[in-house]
């Protein structure tokens, strides 16, 4: 958590969520998964960088660190073999971290106010102290990200080293990264970079390479060149993530219609009371309890 | 004329049955067992109404925070489900439904809130009763169900979890809705309706005009249900 980082949006916040007085530059880090070697240097990064605890590794046949990202591993290249009909044999790796999504999923979800915010740069963060660990956020997030902390009882992620941006340095992980996969900067220049890159595969034979920055949360904070750009389920990315229609329907739909409803029906027995009264139960009034 | 205590006193472990001028619809155990399933209700509801909207916030204050509502509201889920089980078996045998109470569905209920409908035929329990004793027993259920994915949501999938919530949320709604009825009716609307959960008596005066089936079986010993 940030101290003095504008707020762009704080979860379960009514009002006065932005604090925003200056205007911050989009961020976002770029992640070309073509020039990537999987040498894992920023995954060591992001550990020390955090201090994260050490997570034990088993050996199951892949190159892949753990099988999936753990409240103290935030980072994970994910390592896959595959066999297409059309491009032969693939061996994709990408690396998984938090996405920071233009209208983050987990945000939308949580019910702690200002447990999880958008900064005004668009790093989406948690605060510990405020998160109460239900793990709706878990719902909330359409790329599986937030994992639930058995020992604090607290959600953890990928904070895109806030902790760093916010005094002028790029992220651990970027820093570390030996070929230049990794570059952090402004959204736009991120996202301007990553369209050159493809314009570049597309003319080396790499016809399918997109930029994946998905609309349907708005664009996210890490924009990544896919060499097989039609395909994001090979590199474990969904193909049009959106904040869940569950979370939506609880926060947007069933949330107001239910309060009308359970006010309503106060109301209008208030208004019952009021025009019909009591019914008299024909005794006098003595004795008169209720 | 018997003494209040008297009747205070059967009202313990008997139950319709007929005390001077009182009957004894609830038996301690039945009062008991209701109070304690609407304590849970509220302490649910107080500690998980900040979880469901920020609009109700102030209320985690009571619980000791919200990171302390996240803890409780569970428990006291299963709590109140665990009491409502127990009344639903309690109350089961009363509540069968008979050909009359089907009208008490529609428009009867609208004309009886209206003063204006009175059915002589109305046993221990009218069919509203029996509507609302049915409702929140399957709402009981809907709520564990769903709120038990939602208490542990590593251990199920999104799919599930997300079913979870449409499902915890229009379950509570509607038990809401109901309750506020419930407490509408039992509270302000029927007066002296209320003693028959805390002292455990009504009058013979409320018993005729409310559930005069009733009445006739425990004033005069003929029992007219099949």
């Amino acid at each position: 958590m940030a101290q003095g980082l504008e707020i762009r949006r704080s979860s379960a916040s009514l009002w006065g969520e932005k604090t925003g007085l200056r205007k911050l530059p989009v961020v976002a880090k770029y992640i070309d998964t073509t020039t990537c070697i999987g040498c894992k240097a920023c995954e060591v990064a992001c550990q020390e960088w955090n201090d994260l605890k050490v997570v034990p590794t088993r050996q199951t046949g892949t190159y892949q660190t753990l099988p999936s990202l753990t409240a103290d591993f935030w980072n994970l290249i994910k390592f896959d073999e595959r066999e297409t009909r059309e491009r032969g044999f693939l061996w994709l790796m990408r690396k998984d971290q938090c996405m920071h999504c233009e209208e983050p999923g987990c945000l939308a979800a949580c019910p702690a106010p200002g447990a999880i915010v958008q900064y005004e740069n668009g790093i989406v963060d948690v605060d510990p102290a405020r998160c109460i660990g239900c793990g709706y956020c878990l719902s909330g997030c359409p790329f599986d990200i937030p994992r639930f902390d058995q020992g604090t009882a607290k959600m953890a992620k990928c904070t895109l080293c806030v902790d760093r941006v916010q005094v002028g340095l790029g992220p651990a992980c970027v820093k570390a990264c030996p070929t230049g996969c990794l570059q952090f900067g402004t959204k736009d220049d991120m996202v301007a970079m990553g369209q050159a890159r493809v314009e570049q595969l597309e003319a080396n034979g790499l016809a399918q390479a997109t930029l994946y920055d998905p609309p349907g949360v708005g664009g996210t904070g890490v924009v990544t060149v896919l060499g097989h750009g039609d395909h994001p389920e090979w590199y474990g990315l969904p193909r049009d993530p959106r904040v869940p229609l569950g979370v939506k329907l609880w926060k947007q739909v069933l949330r107001p219609l239910g309060m009308l409803a359970i006010f309503g029906s106060v109301i209008a027995a208030f208004g019952h009371f009021m025009t019909r009264g009591p019914m008299a139960t024909g005794e006098d009034a003595e004795g008169g309890d209720a | 004329m018997a003494t209040p205590d008297l009747a205070f006193e059967r009202a313990r472990c008997a139950e319709d049955t007929v005390v001077g001028d009182l009957i004894v619809r609830h038996r301690l155990s039945t009062r008991v067992l209701h109070w304690a399933v609407a304590l849970a209700f509220f302490v649910s509801l107080v500690s998980g109404a900040p979880i469901w909207s920020p609009v109700f916030g102030w209320m985690a204050g009571l619980m000791g925070g919200l990171a302390a509502c996240r803890v409780i509201h569970p428990w006291a889920g299963v709590l109140f489900f665990v009491g409502s089980v127990l009344m639903f078996f309690r109350w089961r045998a009363d509540m069968g439904i008979e050909p009359g109470d089907r009208e008490w569905f529609g428009l009867k209920t609208v004309r009886y809130m209206d003063h204006r409908e009175l059915d002589v035929a109305v046993g221990k329990y009218n069919g509203g009763q029996k509507l609302f004793f049915y409702a929140a027993a399957l709402g009981a259920l809907g709520l564990l169900v769903s709120g038990v994915v939602l208490w542990l949501p590593t251990r199920y999938p999104q799919l599930l979890r997300m079913a979870g919530i449409v499902l915890h949320d229009v379950t509570f709604i509607l038990f809401a809705i109901a309750i506020v009825f419930h407490v509408y009716l039992a509270a302000f609307a029927e007066p002296r309706t209320l003693r028959a959960m805390t002292k455990g008596t009504v009058t013979k005066g409320w018993a005729r005009l409310h559930h005069p089936g009733w009445y006739r079986e425990v004033v005069e010993g003929r029992r007219e249900r099949g």
